[in-house]
């Protein structure tokens, strides 16, 4: 391990290992001791240093004074809510309701008698093979979500995971979760990070989920941190067959933003829906990294990301869809739209193919323009302030991928926080 | 009402109107014709308040107020409306949206209280009634998936719903078969009034058989060469505008 690495991972391997999935830690920290920091001469980090992260020493988050959630809930929205400040759950301010067929429950309070079932699916997905914060993850995030929805559970309300962080020096938080739908059970989750205070901060999350067969979900992702927040998120799903997965990764706020989106598609007959939608200004950098395996046959994903970028800000995409060779009769695309606002902003888009099969449909694509001179100034001819019409042609653009969204007051929000940018 | 003195326009250095005039007053319609070229649509980009037009002299009163200090929103509230020529398709902006919008800054610029919804809905079916358009167009995005009678007849609907003072009308005859030509051409006329005046930029006469002009100027190189009335429209039809040059050069 090299000293630069070496002093990163220190920030999180000063305490002992966590005490769930006690194999599979030891195993991540002994992997952990290979590996080092990515570099822009990777490939896959081409367009995103980790400069930024290593200016920084970071504490691991403690304490925090949240008394009120109210202004981070989302309006409408009838949820359980669970609440992490600063990584660490919080029981007080989280509400949950009681139900046989379902388990959700933090990490650290799983019981002794749940722990086998845990740990059958915890980190069978995130590998961790070049992937150091995975790894950091794997060995060191104790707190999290594990949810079970047992076998034809539908559950009516949505799950809200909320996020706060609450510091007052240079933070890391890391947060881990497990969703595990059993056959035809059905889930909607939203999951929001907020910042209540501008101090840098440093966020390593890794959420798996294990959709069975003909289950269905709804995964809403809101990064909605501070300008000082920097983060790394890894996300892995896995679909049996039947199965439905619509997720959204909406990305509003932080300085520094790393998403690795990665769906295996095992079972026949599934369908992934991959919305993507970020909107930057002042020095925000996104780089959303995905990548959707198609292993068997008669599968759709469909892979929307539009980004509008302002200022000096700057993005990087990077989708793979990847179709083995037994998965004839998939339908597959992807499409990377971006609108810059200023001269100073930019994007760097890689869609990439890579089929097997002989048998399959598939499109990738990626634009980038200006905002429509022409639409503006019809707008303005008939009365509409410069700044209202670049709001209508923002809404415009961006509603493609919200009004997508099954969850309506989720949507109604997230038109609101972008109204509030302008 | 509108008073255009010695007025230069370019884009790019290239210039394209080279010293125009013109007076018009409420209620009057002026007709202006001309070759391909001549600047008829500048003129109308300009008095819109396209900004790749640099006006290099002259002046632009509207009600005694200088015109190009004004962006187009200020403009479009004065009371200025533009019939462009190609209505721009804005996908995901629905019709609705777009004239609560539009409706509303425009009497925020005049002083008015905002419409409420439900005042808004019976403003646009009253007003889509009056100029005959289709009430399905207005649930979809602006222009998007409209015929081209079917966008310029959505340009003569705005223009009614946003009551303005001077009406430019770039070509709207332009790429329209006869029925449609009748039916926008009604509507105008119906929206015609004592205070609302009226500039028609077109190519052909017969637009003039509907929407009868009470003065038709001739534009060519920048400048009106002549002015006249309606019969002038007919005199240009089936001489064209050569004349007019061996005329300005005698």
């Amino acid at each position: 391990m090299d000293s630069k690495t070496n002093s990163f991972v220190s920030q999180f391997s000063a305490q002992p290992l966590p005490k769930t999935a006690p194999a599979l830690r030891q195993a991540a920290a002994t992997q952990l001791k290979e590996m080092s920091l990515p570099t822009t001469r990777w490939e896959a980090w081409k367009y995103t240093s980790v400069k930024p992260l290593l200016e920084h020493s970071f504490q691991l988050a403690k304490g925090g004074n949240v008394t009120d959630i109210t202004p981070f809930l989302i309006p409408g929205l009838e949820a359980n809510v669970m609440v992490f400040v600063n990584g660490k759950y919080s029981e007080k301010l989280s509400h949950v309701d009681k139900d046989s067929k379902l388990t959700i429950n933090s990490l650290s309070s799983i019981t002794s008698d749940q722990l086998s079932a845990f740990e059958k699916d915890f980190g069978q997905l995130a590998s961790l093979d070049e992937d150091i914060f995975a790894a950091i993850n794997a060995a060191y995030a104790e707190e999290g979500v594990w949810v079970s929805v047992k076998k034809n559970k539908a559950i009516e309300k949505p799950l809200h995971i909320l996020h706060l962080t609450d510091v007052n020096e240079a933070s890391a938080v890391q947060s881990r979760n497990l969703f595990v739908l059993e056959a035809f059970a059905e889930v909607k989750v939203v999951e929001s990070f907020h910042s209540l205070s501008g101090q840098a901060t440093f966020r390593n999350a890794v959420t798996e989920w294990v959709v069975g067969e003909n289950a269905r979900c709804e995964y809403v992702k809101l990064q909605l941190e501070s300008q000082e927040a920097m983060g790394v998120d890894r996300t892995e799903v896995h679909q049996a067959k039947d199965s439905q997965v619509q997720l959204f990764t909406i990305t509003l706020g932080g300085a520094w933003v790393r998403n690795n989106l990665h769906f295996h598609l095992k079972g026949e007959n599934t369908s992934s829906v991959l919305n993507g939608l970020y909107m930057l200004d002042n020095k925000q950098h996104v780089d959303n990294h995905t990548l959707v395996d198609h292993f068997a046959p008669n599968c759709y994903s469909n892979e929307l990301y539009k980004g509008i970028l302002d200022d000096e800000s700057s993005a990087a995409f990077r989708g793979k869809i990847h179709v083995h060779q037994p998965a004839q009769k998939t339908n597959a695309y992807q499409s990377n739209r971006n609108v810059l606002l200023s001269n100073t902003a930019s994007i760097n888009t890689k869609p990439q193919l890579e089929i097997y099969a002989d048998d399959v449909k598939c499109s990738h694509g990626a634009t980038t323009g200006q905002m429509d001179e022409d639409a503006l100034f019809y707008l303005q001819a008939r009365g509409i302030p410069l700044k209202q019409a670049q709001q209508l042609m923002v809404f415009a653009f961006a509603g493609e991928t919200i009004e997508k969204m099954g969850m309506e007051p989720v949507a109604e929000y997230i038109e609101r926080l972008i109204e509030n940018r302008f | 009402m509108l008073s255009i003195k010695n007025l230069h326009a370019s884009i790019e250095d290239k210039a394209i109107l080279k010293g125009l005039n013109l007076e018009v007053k409420p209620g009057e319609v002026h007709a202006i014709m001309g070759p391909n070229g001549s600047g008829k649509s500048t003129l109308a980009s300009v008095l819109a308040g396209k900004d790749d037009y640099e006006i290099t002299d002259g002046e632009v009163l509207f009600h005694g107020k200088d015109l190009m200090e004004l962006a187009p929103e200020e403009r479009a509230g004065e009371g200025v409306f533009l019939a462009f020529q190609y209505p721009v398709e804005i996908p995901g902006v629905s019709m609705t949206n777009f004239m609560r919008a539009s409706v509303n800054a425009v009497r925020e610029y005049r002083g008015q209280e905002p419409l409420t919804a439900g005042q808004f809905l019976k403003l646009m079916k009253e007003k889509q009634e009056l100029v005959k358009l289709d009430g399905k167009l207005t649930k979809r995005s602006v222009n998007e998936g409209f015929s081209g009678g079917e966008k310029k007849r959505n340009e003569i609907f705005q223009m009614s719903m946003l009551e303005p003072s001077l009406v430019l009308m770039d070509e709207t005859d332009s790429g329209l078969d006869i029925d449609a030509l009748r039916i926008v051409s009604e509507a105008v006329n119906t929206l015609r009034s004592e205070k609302r005046s009226f500039i028609v930029i077109t190519h052909y006469q017969r637009l003039l058989d509907y929407i009868v002009p009470d003065f038709v100027h001739v534009l060519s190189d920048g400048q009106i060469v002549k002015s006249g009335g309606k019969e002038l429209a007919l005199e240009l039809e089936e001489k064209g505008y050569d004349w007019l040059k061996e005329e300005a050069l005698a």
